[in-house]
């Protein structure tokens, strides 16, 4: 974080952040048809689905920088408006209030207001501390976390190490406690210790783990040892975190309410009454909304966007995700095997055509597996030119002619993915020496094949999402494209090697790189069609003041009365 | 028609419904086996190597044989035991008996909204015969049958909530006991009556709109209509089919021949003689209405059982799956076994046959 930023307190700085990330609002676009990303959509649903899964980080070490709540500008802000409720409607309830035991972005969104990690990310993705004061690398496989002083739980009790460190172990050790479904979101990490008479935790990874900062400014939430452990405690129902807001009530898959938690360490929300509720069908989250029922919704189709313009109550705001859309192509089957043929597949594509038509334009080209503005990705690679000459060309060189493939697809789990799909089908199809069909699949089924560990079950051909919101080449590449990858369709000996390369590389520049390089590689052997990076689509309320984030969070700290 | 013999109809009848409910059981328990989708996906971490998911299989009781695992699910049936979601984290039956409360009450909602339209509009429409409330009767029918309710939740939605904002687009706000529950409790009589008295109605008016029980009607009302709309025609069709042969009978000439008053032969005589076949079909109707709401709670997100086996089924949360189907089956037969005993009741042939 800059000097400058430190002027700033932590609500500032989060909500300018958010507005400095490029945000996209919308309003006044007229919506044209088109479809929804159904229930479950690109909010992540509620399922460990590779879309979800992520990791990564900038493998930057430790910085001592001051917090931005350490300032005077930050004890200075304004007096908190006395009531100012708020409601947020996801696709779905939380289907539990335990931080360490679930895989889902709407569950995330909800525990995230009611417990915090040592680090945490702007709207941006910059890395800041949280729970933390300071954090640094202090050997190739251990890092160290200086614990702040002055936090208390929604119980009163202070926060210590050692609420720390069992955080990080109930994660990745199952004899803690239970075994957590989020063990491969620390990746590599082993263990945390409390530092013998200092109010720090050392955090233990197996190897260098150069993105380790990085998944912690992601996951791992901080419970309380003690209350985990008491006899009358059931994290699935209670909470007790140190977050701006503490748990209200909760209704089991029908409602959360929080309110605002005045003893928080930072300046309080201004935020007073935090409602979520679920609405699986769009419309009616769009109907919620324009009634006032509601003040933000997800997922909002592109035949609602007119619906929510055209309102005085309420506007469309748009974010460029951390989630790529790609087709997937198995590289020990004909005719996926020839490099040649993946690239004609990928001149075989009118994204442009795609994202412009099917997509309204919510949607970027991408030509490589690692986003804009993620570390490792290549600003010198450029999406595939549409160019069918040129693919038939490279399919005749292939000696595929007359391949006959099918393109396996979810319907409605990311926006307007079936309709992707039919568009790359039908290009593909067009070209005179391949024909494609499409076959459209029941995502958990297709889920299942692609994340069962065993590449032989996966189909040929598949459209799929990846979310990473870890902003990090690395845990997109290793789990999707390398070769013992848990979700991998591809193997190819330099791309492990300069994967090894990048993450047994503790230099920042040099192992950025690495990875542009690798980049660019995985641009040449085209292991997938490269798509569109997904775009998440809000509805929100004019009375608050509020910025969509890239990692999908939806962060009510950050939220304020519109002036 | 004796004691005994309606005591051992409905016996017979209970049993029977046992075995349904078996079969339903043993259906829904070997439909996981035909279906894609392995559970062990949606749980384990998705690094999780062979020798994890073997674990977690295990865990799951899913590395037993079949009739093992068969075995011990109906087993813990008997004791109540849906079995442990994982996914959820929580009791499947714990889980599906909290969300069953919001589904009953919005299908005893619909039959009521139905059965309060439709019968005296079938009536009406057999005894006003081709006349023009008989064509509007026949035409309503004809449309409320028509209508995909998904389709007329949307619009009601649109028209009555977002356009007139005179209902809640959504949600159930409060459940019908404890809106019953707190109203009795701050209901306050001395100020209805006061403000009354002052003819202070917009006062009244206020008051009484904010009342819980209001909430609550306020919010079940669309979707009640929703959900009764097709019912409703179904029984106004009934009623009005069966009015009308019952009126044509030769008892109800000789009840006019001696001389009865007209709405004593109407609806004494033909109404419950029509009535027989319209409690079966109501009967019929509440058990479908129980399974059949998943439309109708999803356009209103309202929390019931469709909304939590939509949710289940993506996301191959099989125990709840599983537990929501046979509460759904076994709340068909209940109220199949309960119109059985009522239809012995009115009519004691079938006790008899």
């Amino acid at each position: 974080m800059s000097e400058e930023d430190s002027s700033l307190d932590r609500r500032s700085f989060v909500k300018l952040a958010g507005g400095a990330a490029a945000s996209v609002t919308i309003a006044g676009c007229s919506g044209n048809g088109g479809d929804t990303p159904t229930e479950g959509g690109d909010d992540g649903g509620d399922t460990p689905t590779p879309t979800e899964e992520s990791d990564g980080g900038d493998g930057g070490d430790g910085m001592d920088t001051a917090t931005p709540t350490e300032t005077e500008a930050g004890t200075a802000t304004d007096e908190p408006v006395e009531e100012f409720p708020v409601t947020i409607t996801q696709g779905q309830p939380p289907s539990t209030l335990d931080p360490h035991d679930h895989r889902e972005t709407p569950t995330d969104t909800v525990v995230l207001h009611a417990y915090e990690g040592v680090l945490a990310r702007s709207p941006g993705g910059e890395i800041f501390e949280n729970l933390a004061t300071s954090f640094e690398r202090v050997e190739p496989g251990v890092v160290r976390f200086d614990i702040r002083e002055g936090v208390q739980f929604h119980n009163g009790d202070d926060l210590t190490p050692r609420d720390v460190a069992y955080s990080v172990n109930r994660i990745v050790d199952g004899s803690v406690g239970f075994e957590s479904p989020q063990s491969d979101q620390l990746a590599g990490v082993t263990g945390a210790s409390v530092v013998d008479g200092e109010r720090a935790v050392e955090v233990e990874s197996d190897g260098l783990n150069p993105v380790v900062f990085s998944l912690f400014a992601n996951y791992c939430d901080v419970m309380q040892r003690s209350w985990v452990r008491a006899d009358d405690t059931e994290p699935a129902t209670q909470m007790n975190g140190t977050g701006p807001f503490q748990l209200s009530s909760y209704e089991e898959g029908v409602q959360v309410v929080f309110e605002r938690f005045d003893g928080y360490w930072d300046d309080p929300a201004e935020v007073t009454e935090l409602t979520f509720l679920g609405a699986s069908e769009a419309s009616t989250r769009v109907n919620q909304l324009l009634e006032g029922e509601t003040d933000i919704v997800v997922n909002v189709p592109p035949q609602e966007i007119s619906r929510l313009s055209n309102s005085d109550a309420a506007s469309v705001a748009a974010e460029a995700s951390t989630r790529i859309i790609y087709n997937g192509m198995r590289y020990d089957v004909e005719p996926f095997s020839d490099p040649q043929f993946r690239r004609a597949m990928n001149y075989a594509v009118d994204l442009n055509s795609i994202i412009e038509n099917v997509l309204q334009t919510f949607g970027d080209p991408t030509g490589q597996p690692t986003l804009e503005g993620f570390v490792g990705h290549n600003p010198d690679v450029e999406p595939y030119e549409y160019d069918p000459d040129q693919a038939e060309q490279l399919v005749s060189e292939s000696g595929f002619e007359g391949a006959e493939i099918e393109l396996h697809t979810p319907n409605g789990r990311y926006l307007r993915d079936f309709e992707i799909a039919q568009a790359v089908v039908e290009q593909i199809d067009s070209l005179s020496n391949v024909s494609c069909e499409v076959n459209q699949r029941d995502f958990g089924a297709l889920a299942g094949e692609l994340t069962d560990g065993d590449i032989t079950t996966s189909p040929h051909f598949y459209l799929i999402g990846w979310g990473n919101a870890t902003f990090d080449a690395s845990q997109t590449i290793i789990p999707l494209l390398t070769s013992d990858g848990a979700v991998s369709s591809y193997s190819n000996e330099e791309v492990d090697t300069m994967m090894d390369n990048a993450q047994s590389e503790d230099d920042r520049e040099e192992r950025d790189s690495i990875l542009q390089e690798l980049n660019a590689l995985l641009h040449d052997q085209a292991p997938w069609i490269f798509l569109n990076r997904q775009y998440s689509v809000y509805g929100s309320s004019e009375r608050i003041d509020w910025t969509p984030r890239a990692d999908e969070r939806i962060d009510a700290y950050a939220i304020s009365p519109a002036e | 028609m004796t004691t005994v013999s309606l005591g051992r109809f409905l016996l017979k009848r209970a049993v029977q419904g046992l075995f349904v409910v078996w079969g339903v059981v043993t259906v829904v328990f070997l439909l996981r086996f035909i279906t894609p989708g392995d559970p062990v996906t949606f749980i384990a971490p998705l690094d999780a190597s062979q020798e994890l998911r073997r674990q977690i299989a295990a865990e799951l009781g899913l590395n037993r044989p079949i009739y093992v695992q068969y075995l011990d699910y109906l087993w813990g049936l008997v004791w109540g035991d849906m079995g442990y979601s994982y996914i959820s984290n929580t009791e499947a039956g714990a889980r599906v008996f909290a969300r069953l409360p919001a589904t009953i009450e919005l299908a005893v909602a619909a039959t009521v909204v139905a059965v309060v339209l439709s019968i005296p509009l079938g009536v009406v429409s057999a005894t006003r015969r081709h006349q023009p409330v008989d064509y509007g009767a026949t035409l309503f029918s004809l449309v409320g049958i028509s209508t995909p309710n998904f389709w007329l939740g949307i619009m009601l939605v649109l028209v009555l909530a977002v356009q007139f904002g005179f209902f809640p687009t959504s949600q159930r706000g409060i459940g019908f006991l404890p809106a019953i529950g707190q109203t009795l409790a701050q209901f306050d009589v001395g100020f209805v009556v006061g403000r009354l008295l002052e003819l202070q109605l917009f006062d009244v008016w206020k008051y009484l709109t904010e009342l819980p029980v209001t909430t609550w009607l306020a919010h079940i009302t669309l979707p009640a209509i929703t959900l009764g709309t097709y019912f409703t025609a179904l029984i106004t069709r009934l009623t009005r089919s069966g009015m009308l042969e019952e009126l044509g009978e030769a008892y109800i000439r000789a009840s006019r021949a001696k001389g009865l008053p007209e709405s004593l032969v109407r609806y004494k005589h033909a109404l419950r003689n029509t009535l027989a076949p319209v409690v079966t079909v109501v009967g019929l109707q509440l058990g479908t209405l129980i399974g059949g709401a998943v439309i109708t709670e999803a356009v209103f997100a309202w929390p019931g059982l469709g909304t939590e086996l939509i949710r289940a089924i993506n996301l191959r949360d099989w125990p709840i799956i599983q537990g929501s189907l046979i509460v759904i089956g076994a709340g068909f037969v209940i109220v199949n076994t309960l119109v059985d005993a009522l239809q012995a009741y009115l009519d004691p042939r079938v006790v008899a046959d």
